[in-house]
């Protein structure tokens, strides 16, 4: 009696966990690794209890020590296989005979039927909920909640600061930023603008003449979008935008240097808006 | 009662035996080569037929059509006139069979690294191979069709089924996918574009895999397994049932490999759904061959042939339970385009194909040269390397592809990408393709092992080439369909058989695909899409005969990390003009549907010449040919009219006027990028394909958030 409990405790237990994680069933999107932890989980413990199954499926001898643990798990395959057992196989034997191949007429096991037909209810109710009860845009609604989530995280961190943006952008010259935006300049723009922003195939940075603007704020945004017509590539996803402002500053701190074989001056003049030369002024 | 004598030609078996273990060396073979490119790029040797892009389908092509083909049909040779009690209905036919496929092996492992291809998987080979197929496919069909009207004996065997339901579907799924229109010899445009090709398309892939790798596997177990274990089939019911289940479910789930993308969600939902409700049918097959071990385990322990066999259908209940659930989209999201799938595919291809390969040729060979295996230890030692090749295989591509898959959705805690740079994720999973090509070797290694202890059998005994035997002739009654015996009255009758296969498996199809050809809801036009110019449609070419989409997708997915990394997500109404649609099925170098315009017409031309230049430890192939390689423009005018024949808006009379547009886009690009520095002639394949990349996904102007 004990062991049957243990074995209804192990189904209800497997059901459970399916059941309880509909989500693995639902079409969801991108998926954290949580998920996919539990997932796996899930599957394995689906695996561990078919194994568990088969032994008791194939566990077909009764041997005197087993017996006490064997006795309930036979009436439990019985239900599940309804299979004749070898020793009355003739009874089911049909008469078919291919090439010496014979046939017997085993039922079908109950679990198969209950797998099939459970998987043909799971499908119509799939499609009931997705394209029947809702208007059947799936994807592009998963879509549109991930990206809004997405903004209102963004929101916060703009407004908190931890994020910078164009509009947020300041230059900074404190020892350890100055660092790291030279060490950004010389890994990823000196090869185009050279070793001291004299310009390459890129433009020169340390004249008064700017393309698309000069200050923090315009440069920040070349170096986040990028020119891709000029050759110019965007940053944005490489570099986090703590480091865009970092190298945006020293890119600044290069203005008047002079380097040798600076390149011809292109774009126009750039003036600094009042107050962010107050900034400027302020800053350094 | 007076009988008949009559005897089965080995002769044939023999033929299609041999064909299966030379093909499957090489197949495999060319396997591990690639599997050692993609950690040693140079293993190509700086020849561009031997570069990733052109053998991987070669490798693929091999194992499944060259490989497990070649066993199919020896399996049905030698089961199909014994289960019928007749010799094969003509001997004609099938040394036509057998010599016509083995030319079609030949033809495309020279086309294939020669760059002709059409670029759909598994079926690459250009149009004059595939007439070629369709001829020596109805050639088979009608000799196993004739002996099976033939037999001697009054009803089909299980077997027979699924070899009918091989031929009916593999015919009407060739011939669909293969709508072509040929430009040139060598060269031709599917008549589906788009979304429409990649529906058709994956209909044929997932069905090349059910009724090709599948259907006439269970066939071949049905009648091996109970011979070499010598007891009877568990349940006849269960085979009619899943016989049926089977074959009209499986034509349904193709559309689980284009998950989302922009393929309709309904029709996604169907993939979804009919994969699902596959698994028991699946199982139906490999419990009917487990239980039909009943009372034989004790003869599994010591019996090499019953072990492969046991593998075989184990590893099938496996692959086909992963599949459904690589068809649930949160499961898909994860998997798809990753290393999984490579590692789902070679449990079914390794564990399923190759196993029951090898315990099927150690039954056969011993009987056909009437004597006994020569040894049994070596067999044992082939079974435990197999399988620890599989091991060696699967597990590091499982961790390969989940690990891969998870640094492409991380993102920082601001809400960036955690590996802007796709490289970084590459050169991670590198240790895991080490070994995964270790285990491909060690499988490898146990094939020559089996050849080596066939040869040995066949040297001990004697070919039997024609064996004797006899039966009382068929006696055909008329009789009615009884309650109960409905399946039994079926059995006797092959036509009417074929007959109701083919309406099983065309139903799914025709649901699918008619929706999606004729309701124009279901790919949104959108107006600034434009055909491609001359130059790009060039470059397209060269892309597909480089064979790029082996490894480069072209389709973003809508996931906040596709569109964060690569751009605004894929839309259906963007692919009208792609003939063939190239979406990929697998990203070992990052997406590039919007590539156009990211990077520079220098950046590309450095990285075609050497990729480790732009971008170091890349594993990409270097392409020097194609800075030099002159661009053939002969061929526009062609491939223009073909276009204009399946459908792209060129005007009347352009194929004229094509190549002056040619040249002007071809000197803008050579010019920019002599201006630049590097001495690039404008008539090379390297500017074409420059601008095919260049135009590739910027007919539509994306939004992302900022």
């Amino acid at each position: 009696m004990k062991q049957n409990n243990r074995m209804l405790f192990l189904l209800t237990t497997t059901i459970t966990l399916l059941l309880g994680s509909t989500n693995i069933f639902a079409a969801e999107g991108d998926t954290s690794l949580d998920n996919v932890m539990k997932f796996m989980l899930i599957v394995t413990l689906f695996m561990i209890a078919f194994v568990l199954w088969l032994i008791v499926v194939y566990s077909e001898k009764e041997d005197s020590e087993g017996k006490t643990f064997k006795a309930p798990l036979i009436a439990f395959r019985k239900f599940l296989t309804r299979s004749t057992p070898i020793e009355n196989e003739k009874e089911i034997l049909l008469s078919h005979n291919y090439d010496g191949i014979r046939e017997l007429d085993n039922r079908i096991p109950p679990w198969f039927s209950m797998l099939f037909y459970g998987t043909i209810i799971w499908a119509a109710i799939y499609f009931m909920v997705f394209h029947v009860f809702d208007d059947g845009q799936v994807q592009s609604k998963e879509y549109k909640v991930e990206i809004e989530k997405a903004k209102m995280e963004r929101d916060f961190l703009v407004r908190t600061g931890a994020f910078i943006n164009e509009e947020t952008v300041k230059f900074v010259d404190d020892a350890a930023s100055m660092a790291e935006g030279k060490e950004i300049y010389l890994k990823n723009c000196a090869t185009c603008h050279g070793q001291n922003g004299e310009g390459l195939v890129g433009p020169n940075l340390t004249d008064d003449f700017w393309i698309h603007g000069g200050g923090v704020k315009n440069i920040f945004k070349v170096i986040k979008y990028g020119v891709p017509a000029k050759g110019m590539i965007s940053w944005e996803t490489q570099l986090d935008p703590k480091k865009m402002q970092s190298a945006s500053s020293y890119i600044i701190t290069l203005h008047g240097t002079n380097p040798p074989n600076g390149k011809t001056a292109e774009g126009e003049k750039w003036i600094e808006p009042a107050d962010d030369k107050q900034a400027l002024t302020k800053g350094s | 009662m007076t009988v008949e004598k009559f005897s089965y030609d080995n002769q044939i078996v023999k033929n299609f035996t041999i064909a299966t273990v030379v093909w499957g060396i090489v197949g495999m073979l060319v396997g591990v080569i690639i599997a050692i490119q993609l950690y040693l790029p140079e293993l190509n040797f700086g020849i561009p037929y031997l570069t990733f892009g052109r053998i991987r389908p070669l490798h693929t092509n091999a194992v499944i059509f060259a490989f497990v083909g070649n066993l199919i049909f020896a399996g049905i040779y030698y089961s199909l006139p014994r289960l019928c009690k007749a010799s094969m209905w003509s001997k004609v036919l099938s040394n036509f069979h057998f010599w016509g496929w083995q030319s079609i092996i030949v033809l495309a492992a020279v086309t294939l690294p020669l760059g002709i291809t059409t670029s759909k998987e598994y079926a690459e080979l250009e149009w004059p191979i595939d007439i070629l197929i369709a001829l020596v496919w109805v050639a088979f069909g009608a000799n196993m069709l004739g002996t099976i009207i033939k037999r001697r004996e009054k009803h089909m065997y299980v077997a027979i089924w699924f070899y009918i339901a091989t031929f009916v579907t593999v015919t009407v799924l060739h011939v669909v996918n293969s709508l072509e229109i040929p430009a040139t010899l060598t060269k031709s445009y599917p008549i589906y574009a788009g979304v429409q090709d990649a529906l058709v398309q994956w209909w044929y892939g997932h069905n090349a895999v059910a009724f090709f790798l599948t259907t006439p596997f269970l066939g071949l177990m049905y009648y091996f397994l109970p011979k070499a274990a010598n007891r009877p089939v568990y349940s006849y019911r269960l085979s009619i049932l899943h016989f049926w289940a089977l074959i009209f479910l499986y034509i349904w789930a193709g559309p689980h490999h284009l998950l989302y993308s922009a393929l309709p969600d309904w029709a996604q939902s169907l993939g979804t759904v009919f994969s699902i409700m596959l698994i028991a049918p699946s199982w139906g097959g490999m419990i009917n061959g487990l239980l039909t071990l009943r009372g034989a385990w004790d003869r599994v322990r010591d019996n090499p042939i019953l072990k492969f066999m046991v593998v075989a259908v184990t590893a099938y209940g496996m692959a086909t339970f992963e599949g459904p659930m690589l068809s649930l989209k949160n499961v898909n999201a994860i998997a798809h385009f990753t290393d999984w799938i490579i590692a789902h595919v070679h449990v079914g291809a390794l564990g399923w194909n190759g196993m029951l390969t090898f315990g099927i040729l150690y039954w056969m060979v011993p009987k056909m040269w009437n004597t006994d295996l020569y040894s049994k230890k070596m067999a044992n030692a082939h079974f435990w390397i197999s399988t620890l090749g599989i091991v060696f295989y699967a597990i590091p591509m499982y961790w390969s592809g989940i690990a891969q898959s998870l640094m492409w959705k991380q993102f920082t805690p601001l809400g960036i990408l955690q590996y802007p740079n796709f490289l970084e994720t590459t050169l991670q999973i590198i240790p895991f393709h080490i070994i995964r090509s270790l285990g491909g070797t060690l499988y490898l290694a146990g094939i020559f092992l089996m050849g080596y202890n066939l040869l040995k059998t066949a040297k001990q005994g004697k070919f039997v080439k024609e064996e004797e035997a006899e039966a009382a002739p068929l006696i055909i009654e008329h009789d009615k369909m009884k309650r109960g015996m409905i399946h039994r009255w079926l059995e006797k009758r092959p036509v009417q058989f074929t007959l109701l296969a083919t309406v099983a498996i065309l139903i799914g199809g025709v649901v699918e695909f008619v929706p999606t050809f004729v309701v124009k809801s279901n790919i949104p036009t959108i107006a600034s899409v434009k055909p491609y110019t001359p130059l790009e449609m060039q470059g397209r070419d060269i892309y597909i005969r480089e064979g790029c989409n082996t490894c480069h997708s072209q389709l973003v997915r809508p996931f906040r990390s596709e569109t964060e990394r690569y751009g605004e997500y894929s839309k259906a109404g963007e692919y009208v003009y792609d003939h063939p649609f190239l979406w990929g099925s697998k990203r070992t170098g990052p997406d590039l549907h919007r590539v156009g315009g990211k990077y520079s017409n220098l950046w590309h031309y450095l990285h075609f010449e050497d990729p480790r230049q732009m971008s170091p430890g890349s594993i990409m192939p270097r392409y020097p040919w194609l800075l030099t390689q002159i661009l053939d423009t002969s061929t526009t005018a062609a491939k223009i009219s073909a276009l204009r024949s399946v459908g792209v808006d060129y005007e009347k009379g352009y194929e004229k006027f094509a190549n002056e547009d040619l040249v002007k886009q071809a000197n803008l690009i050579a010019d920019d990028l002599i201006n630049n520095g590097v001495p690039a002639d404008w008539n090379t394949d390297v500017i074409a394909l420059i601008a095919y990349l260049q135009r590739l996904g910027k007919d539509i102007k994306g939004n992302q958030i900022k």
